[in-house]
């Protein structure tokens, strides 16, 4: 993989900036922000209802938008994606077109996936002394529910769960898996065919796509049993004074006009990504994380191989480290809970400073990274 | 400390300027939990810190040190310096509007800027020829004796 290379395609990095804050927002390749000028300046029109040239156009570029990420996530049909605006939108759409008894969570839940969940009855697992999930004590709680909702990679600090062997144990309890992708999608091969996970819900502005941008994939047979959450414009095929006929599958829980530009740059975020691959970028993540210097600081959570490095510095306030690497050195991180107070308030921890690291990065800026954080260690 | 001098220049600033409207809301929040003796929560305190000693770290690192260190004792000393220097200009606002000159009455007026008619020295006035006053036989410097 050749970052140098990669980082050309990145116009925002021409400023000068270390950019450590991929798991909240990524950057975007030139190739995205060409695709969203390009529906604007050649076809900016409405998709699924007019038939002149420009609308023909824009369904054509639609159905290879969702292809495009169907293929992404090794999906049967691209009738199993259905686009949202990010991934909480997805997990609220998902949690109010079915019922569930009970479901189940993990105690690191970002707030996406945990609030939508608490009309229900749920569970919280709670996560083994060094961070890794409790696959043990997962196999014997499933008994009691029908519905498991985990993150795939935590957004904390870059843990990834046993995915397969949860997806396998849930079925053997006829319990539905849906997983939070929204840090996992952008840095991992995903395939749900393989997994046999039923919901996967991720977001196109972690993974070099446009703000606004999020798909929820659900297994075909399963898609049929949703009720759509929002209904109107473009849901249904035909409609009374008291009744209407629901749109073939994925339109019907696509309400409204769409973010038609964002979708289309979110298509070409994932061939972009599938390009450079997705498990280089996995081992690159990883080699970044290694190289942090981490001596005299403290770690928060897990600390195997991962692609997010979460710390405190001692007796430095996190929103400080934050704003020192920023006007020191231009390193821009996140500072706070980063929305998983339920992960920190439990284990009372006021916060935490996090460098996430992408495709983009380099061992380079690492180094500069690791200066700085031995300039701030020593201010005390 | 620092809050209390974003407050009264983000407060001046956000007459002119919407952008800087929130900063001095979130200034005087501060300030005002300050001075009920509570914690500062809107995290003004924190980037102005990390703001100053940022760009030191940056240009001058040795410095950047003592002032994260004794940040609150720093803090004080500009709030000192910031009254002082008001006491000062409110003053030469006062001798301004009472005797045309901010450094007081018996000052020379030409080191005021704003004293209206402070004409640039001119020895050619026949009123203060060669140092003397033509009138009274004082010495007197140009326009003084005009009176």
């Amino acid at each position: 993989m050749n970052v140098e290379k990669i980082r050309e395609n990145f116009p925002i990095l021409k400023k000068n900036i270390v950019y450590l804050d991929s798991a909240c927002m990524s950057l975007r390749p030139k190739q995205v922000i060409d695709k969203i000028n390009e529906y604007y300046s050649e076809y900016p029109v409405c998709s699924g209802r007019s038939v002149h040239k420009f609308g023909l156009k824009l369904d054509g570029e639609m159905d290879n938008a969702r292809k495009l990420i169907q293929k992404f996530i090794g999906a049967k049909k691209s009738s199993e994606i259905v686009f949202s605006k990010n991934t909480s939108e997805s997990i609220n759409l998902l949690s109010n077109s079915f019922k569930f008894d009970k479901v189940l969570l993990t105690d690191r839940e970002h707030n996406s996936n945990l609030l939508p969940w608490q009309k229900f009855k749920y569970g919280v697992l709670r996560s083994k002394e060094d961070y890794t999930f409790d696959l043990e004590k997962f196999s014997e709680a499933i008994k009691n529910y029908d519905m498991v909702s985990f993150v795939y990679t935590s957004n904390i600090d870059g843990y990834t769960l046993p995915v397969r062997e949860i997806v396998k144990i849930a079925h053997e309890n006829k319990a539905k898996v849906h997983f939070d992708a929204a840090q996992a999608a952008p840095h991992k091969e995903i395939n749900v065919k393989k997994l046999d996970v039923d919901f996967l819900t991720f977001s196109g502005h972690k993974m070099l796509g446009p703000t606004g941008t999020g798909a929820m994939y659900v297994k075909e047979k399963i898609l049929d049993d949703m009720k759509p959450f929002l209904i109107g414009g473009e849901t249904v095929s035909d409609s009374s004074y008291d009744s209407y006929v629901l749109e073939s599958l994925p339109h019907r829980f696509e309400a409204g006009l769409q973010n038609y530009s964002g979708i289309l740059g979110f298509g070409e975020a994932v061939k972009f990504l599938s390009k450079v691959g997705m498990s280089n970028i996995e081992d690159h993540e990883k080699k970044l994380v290694k190289a942090v210097d981490k001596d005299k600081i403290k770690e928060i959570g897990f600390k195997g191989e991962r692609g997010i490095f979460n710390f405190n510095i001692p007796k430095i306030d996190f929103h400080e480290v934050a704003g020192l690497l920023d006007h020191s050195k231009n390193i821009m991180i996140r500072s706070g809970m980063h929305c998983a107070h339920s992960w920190y308030n439990s284990r009372q921890i006021k916060g935490s400073a996090r460098a996430s690291f992408y495709l983009y990065n380099t061992l380079e800026e690492v180094k500069i990274f690791n200066e700085e954080l031995e300039k701030i260690r020593k201010l005390k | 400390m620092i809050c209390l001098i974003a407050m009264i220049v983000f407060g001046i600033m956000a007459i002119f300027s919407a952008s800087h409207r929130p900063i001095a809301k979130e200034a005087f929040d501060c300030v005002f939990r300050r001075i009920t003796l509570r914690k500062c929560q809107s995290g003004l305190d924190v980037k102005l810190k990390s703001k100053l000693v940022g760009t030191l770290m940056r240009k001058n690192s040795g410095l950047a040190k003592p002032v994260y260190k004794y940040f609150e004792v720093v803090s004080w000393l500009f709030v000192v310096l910031f009254f002082v220097s008001l006491f000062f200009s409110a003053q030469a606002v006062y001798n301004l509007a009472i005797y045309d000159n901010c450094n007081g009455p018996n000052a020379d007026p030409e080191t005021c800027i704003f004293t209206p008619n402070a004409e640039p020295v001119d020895c050619g006035d026949p009123l203060c020829d060669s140092g003397q006053c033509e009138i009274c036989g004082d010495d007197c410097s140009c326009g003084e004796c005009k009176e």
